[in-house]
């Protein structure tokens, strides 16, 4: 069902007349080019997103305008700005509710560290100690290109994604968790601090 | 607008036993503020509020400051007889201010067009408790439950003072100076200074001159 | 051979239902063979933007919501007769300006005895 075409054999051919694709092919091709976003934006990032969506920039050319009120309709969470810490429960409660196969766009150096307000009693130190994410965009706030460039590489990520076989997509398969635990308010912080499943820092290295 | 010593005047006037001191700004913008005390600060307030040439009706900002313990140094020259010469002698005087918790109202009044007056309530680091001027400028209400947040500075007589930007089950005031944020320092891409060193503690540690030589 | 007049029509219906039907049949088919379905506790939760939810999405109204419900319903059939009556009111004979006085006065007193009986005071 997935096996890769024969590429000789299929621009002979297209030589013909005669146009092949696989089923993951197409599969692929129509997911990735309706990406439906969640609506929602957490502090000034947000506002680049809309421009993203707006005329100028104009996210409905990668036919992602379609922005849902939803989880249930969306494919995509932008978690565009500071994810504070008395928010991260309700991101990742929405992350949960959101139907597979689901995608997640950090953007923002507050989304993907903390970035200015890092060391702020209220402010997560990024959204990918909760949930796994799959594009992160720097910047402060990005510019709308840099929206436009994550999706396409979510996009490129989306083709590539294979439906079988040992490196198939994580929401064919049956093992892979589909809700990830939702923080809890504790005394002093959330509880717990990241989920270890989810987040993993790159190992300090000395030399 | 009349000058602070005459306002300071008329509230003693008008509440009796009210303890009013001026406290003076050194900066330009010579801001001079009226720190009132804890128990008559309701009457206070009520009479900064209605009186006629007064009417402050307007409380744009309140705000919290947590003050850490001070040392006051006053040089007086006074003359002393030394070995029977007088003599020019610097005399130094310590002052120790404990640190406290304050509470600072900026007043405005729309119907006169002037403003500011500062007024400020101290209270102790420990069981803050200061009454509430909400329902004197109902403007203050969300920034007296934002000093109980941040502060700890229980307003008495608020009418709803509940947590405002923490969660309910907070139990620390982060603004306070002797906060502490938790030990999450496990990844920083970039550390210096205080964060470098709490960092550290989560890094795996220098390997010694010991384990570095092949043996 | 002629075609019937109406064979186009059949046609376009029959299109008309396969197009949107077809697609909804081929992802019905590819969650029921294909994708593992992953239900969860707070998939499953109802939505409330992230909130955790309280009691049921589908609640009961109380009583009292119906009664202002009725009362504005009357009122705003009253304006339905209304309007007619106030356009064709220059011609109208005294019979029928009679009777929608005392159409009105239905009204009006029903009003009255609402009033009377508290269904206008907000429930708390």
């Amino acid at each position: 069902m997935g096996d890769e075409i024969d590429e000789g054999l299929r621009s002979e051919l297209q030589r013909q007349g005669i146009w092949v694709t696989s089923m993951q092919e197409l599969y692929n091709w129509g997911r990735k080019n309706s990406i439906w976003p969640l609506q929602f934006g957490l502090a000034c990032c947000a506002i680049e997103m809309i421009a993203t969506a707006a005329s100028r920039y104009d996210i409905a050319r990668f036919g992602a305008e379609v922005f849902r009120p939803s989880p249930r309709q969306a494919d995509l969470m932008i978690v565009a700005g500071t994810v504070t810490k008395k928010m991260a429960p309700q991101i990742v409660r929405l992350y949960n509710q959101m139907p597979d196969p689901k995608y997640v766009i950090a953007m923002g150096a507050c989304a993907i560290s903390g970035g200015p307000f890092k060391q702020g009693y209220n402010v997560l130190k990024g959204i990918d100690r909760y949930i796994p994410v799959d594009v992160y965009i720097p910047g402060c706030p990005p510019r709308p290109e840099a929206l436009l460039h994550a999706f396409m590489e979510l996009q490129r990520k989306i083709d590539n994604q294979k439906l079988s076989g040992p490196n198939k997509s994580d929401h064919l398969d049956r093992e892979h968790p589909s809700e990830y635990p939702v923080p809890a308010f504790g005394k002093h912080d959330l509880v717990p601090r990241a989920n270890p499943d989810v987040f993993r820092p790159p190992q300090i290295e000395r030399v | 607008m009349e000058t602070l010593e005459q306002i300071k005047k008329r509230i003693e006037a008008a509440v009796p036993g009210a303890k009013i001191d001026i406290v003076n700004n050194g900066s330009p913008s010579a801001q001079h503020s009226l720190k009132i005390d804890n128990e008559h600060a309701r009457d206070v307030a009520r009479f900064l509020r209605d009186d006629p040439a007064l009417r402050f009706d307007f409380c744009s900002n309140v705000t919290g400051v947590d003050w850490l313990d001070r040392v006051i140094k006053k040089t007086v020259k006074t003359k002393q007889v030394v070995d029977g010469v007088e003599k020019d002698v610097d005399l130094t005087s310590e002052e120790k201010i404990p640190g406290y918790l304050e509470a600072v109202y900026h007043l405005f009044s729309i119907a006169h067009k002037h403003g500011p007056v500062i007024i400020r309530m101290q209270t102790g680091r420990a069981n803050a408790q200061l009454s509430s001027l909400t329902p004197i400028w109902r403007s203050a209400e969300l920034q007296e439950r934002e000093i109980f947040d941040l502060y700890g500075i229980k307003f008495e007589g608020h009418p709803d003072l509940r947590r405002i930007l923490m969660w309910d089950e907070f139990e620390d005031f982060p603004m306070r100076k002797d906060y502490r944020p938790p030990d999450d320092f496990e990844w920083e891409p970039t550390p210096h200074d205080d964060v470098l060193e709490r960092a550290k503690q989560h890094y795996p540690a220098r390997p010694t001159e010991t384990e570095l030589k092949p043996s | 051979m002629s075609l019937h007049p109406y064979f186009e029509i059949v046609v376009f219906v029959g299109v008309a239902l396969i197009f949107p039907v077809m697609p909804l049949i081929l992802a019905w088919m590819w969650r029921r063979f294909f994708q593992p379905p992953k239900p969860g506790a707070a998939k499953n939760a109802t939505y409330e933007c992230g909130m955790e939810s309280l009691g049921e999405a589908q609640i009961q109204f109380r009583s009292q919501y119906y009664l202002y419900a009725i009362i504005f319903l009357i009122f705003d059939v009253e304006a339905v007769f209304l309007v007619p009556f106030a356009v064709a009111f220059t011609g109208l004979p005294v019979g029928a300006f009679l009777s929608i006085l005392v159409f009105l006065l239905l009204l009006i007193e029903g009003l009255v005895w609402a009033w009377g009986k508290g269904c206008l005071n907000w429930a708390k």
